[in-house]
């Protein structure tokens, strides 16, 4: 139970083995571990850093979205008021065109009136004679009294 | 234990704690080796030796499996260990402590073996004495816990001689007494700072030979106490002995452990930056 040459031929194993162990068994398992360990926090660096851009892109595509709505909504208003302004245009112009149909339809009616007035006017100039020549045919020359009838005639007829 | 073994057992227990040993003087007891010992050893060692190198080849980056799985699990733990005592990285002391904690753990679990069965074979070979369990044998422990103390002093003179040699002769007593009184108590604090130090690597190696001895001997016990006892001895043997087999393995992986902790702390202790 004392200590002899088995103790020096011990810590000659011992060393040993603590040299070998360290060379081929902890050494290579401490990197393998190392570098796993490495690529598992890369791994979720990249997962973070992929969810950050995720959540980028998110933001950015809900402004393009705000952008082309307030867009859309300035478009709409632009169109209804040029809607309303060609509405306008076009009823301005029919209501030209109306007017203009109106007066010249007013003016036909006062041109065929006055040229009926004049029909008339000689119609009963020429009955007026006939019923005065009726009346006074021996008595009365057609020319000599063709003055007087034509005045009353045209007193008579003055406002048709 | 297998009990049909024990049927061996003649001249008591103390005929089974022999060693086979080799005598090179007869006259001077240091010069002798004890053959079973560095045989079992270094079949150990060389056991790992080649596990290491069958798996180097087959170590894998991906997910771990089997025997990877496992050696990374304790490489894991012993790292875990180191790095939680160690103020500054020294890449030498994980696999020391590595190769402690594995190598008598290994060592511890032959005795899972039956107590005669290593010795019986051994026999057949004309061999009179085997002990199988080398921590059994003073010389490994010792071994290991003087070259741990070796790498203690050595780290102790490395990293802070000024320092460690104050405190082999300023501790405990210098500022307790008055100035002309130092160099008295300076020899006094020496020889105290001296036992301290001589004392771990005592400690260290007699802890895991006491408990690998006393289990070895209890397994003799057992054995030949039940012995004749007949039938019942025997029933009553193979369970009690398969009760302490379990025992005496959870110890063996507890002393493996201990050493492996107390190797650390002594290292790191030297490591431990001198405070001013």
């Amino acid at each position: 139970m004392s200590l002899d040459l088995t103790f020096i031929g011990q810590i000659v194993v011992f060393l040993t083995l603590v040299y070998l162990m360290r060379k081929h068994l902890y050494g290579p398992m401490a990197e393998l571990m190392d570098a796993r360990s490495k690529k598992i926090a890369d791994g979720l660096a990249a997962a973070d850093a992929g969810k950050e851009a995720l959540a980028n892109a998110e933001l950015e595509i809900a402004d393009q979205l705000k952008e082309a709505r307030a867009k859309a909504v300035e478009i709409i208003a632009a169109s209804e008021k040029r809607a309303a302004e060609l509405l306008e245009e076009a009823v301005g112009k029919a209501r030209n065109d109306a007017q203009g149909i109106v007066d010249s339809a007013r003016e036909e009616v006062t041109a065929e009136l006055n040229r009926a007035r004049q029909t008339l006017r000689s119609e009963v100039a020429d009955i007026a004679m006939m019923a005065a020549e009726r009346v006074v045919e021996a008595e009365l020359d057609a020319s000599r009294h063709a003055a007087l009838v034509d005045g009353i005639v045209s007193k008579g007829f003055g406002n048709a | 234990m297998d009990l049909a073994e024990t049927s061996h057992g003649e001249g008591g227990i103390a005929g089974h704690l022999h060693y086979w040993t080799l005598k090179i003087d007869e006259s001077n007891p240091f010069m002798q080796i004890h053959l079973d010992t560095m045989l079992v050893s270094i079949v150990v060692a060389s056991g790992l030796f080649i596990f290491a190198l069958w798996l180097k080849n087959r170590l894998v980056e991906g997910a771990p499996s089997g025997a990877q799985n496992f050696m990374e699990s304790v490489v894991g733990f012993i790292d875990q260990t180191v790095s939680d005592n160690f103020p500054v990285h020294n890449p030498l002391i994980a696999p020391l402590a590595f190769t402690v904690f594995v190598f008598i753990a290994l060592i511890n679990s032959i005795d899972i073996l039956p107590a005669f069965l290593i010795g019986n074979v051994a026999g057949l070979f004309g061999v009179e004495h085997f002990r199988p369990v080398p921590t059994n044998d003073l010389n490994l422990p010792a071994a290991m816990a003087v070259s741990v103390f070796a790498l203690v002093l050595y780290y102790e003179f490395k990293l802070k001689p000024v320092h460690f040699m104050k405190s082999l002769v300023m501790e405990p007593f210098t500022n307790l007494v008055p100035v002309y009184l130092k160099p008295i108590v300076m020899p006094i604090n020496l020889i105290l700072k001296v036992v301290e130090e001589i004392a771990k690597p005592l400690s260290l190696s007699f802890r895991l030979f006491g408990n690998m001895f006393a289990g070895e001997v209890i397994f003799l016990l057992i054995a030949f106490l039940l012995l004749g006892g007949g039938a019942i001895g025997m029933a009553a043997g193979f369970f009690v002995g398969l009760a302490w087999t379990i025992f005496h393995l959870f110890i063996g992986l507890l002393q493996a452990f201990i050493f492996m902790i107390l190797t650390v702390v002594y290292l790191s202790i030297a490591h431990q930056p001198a405070e001013h």
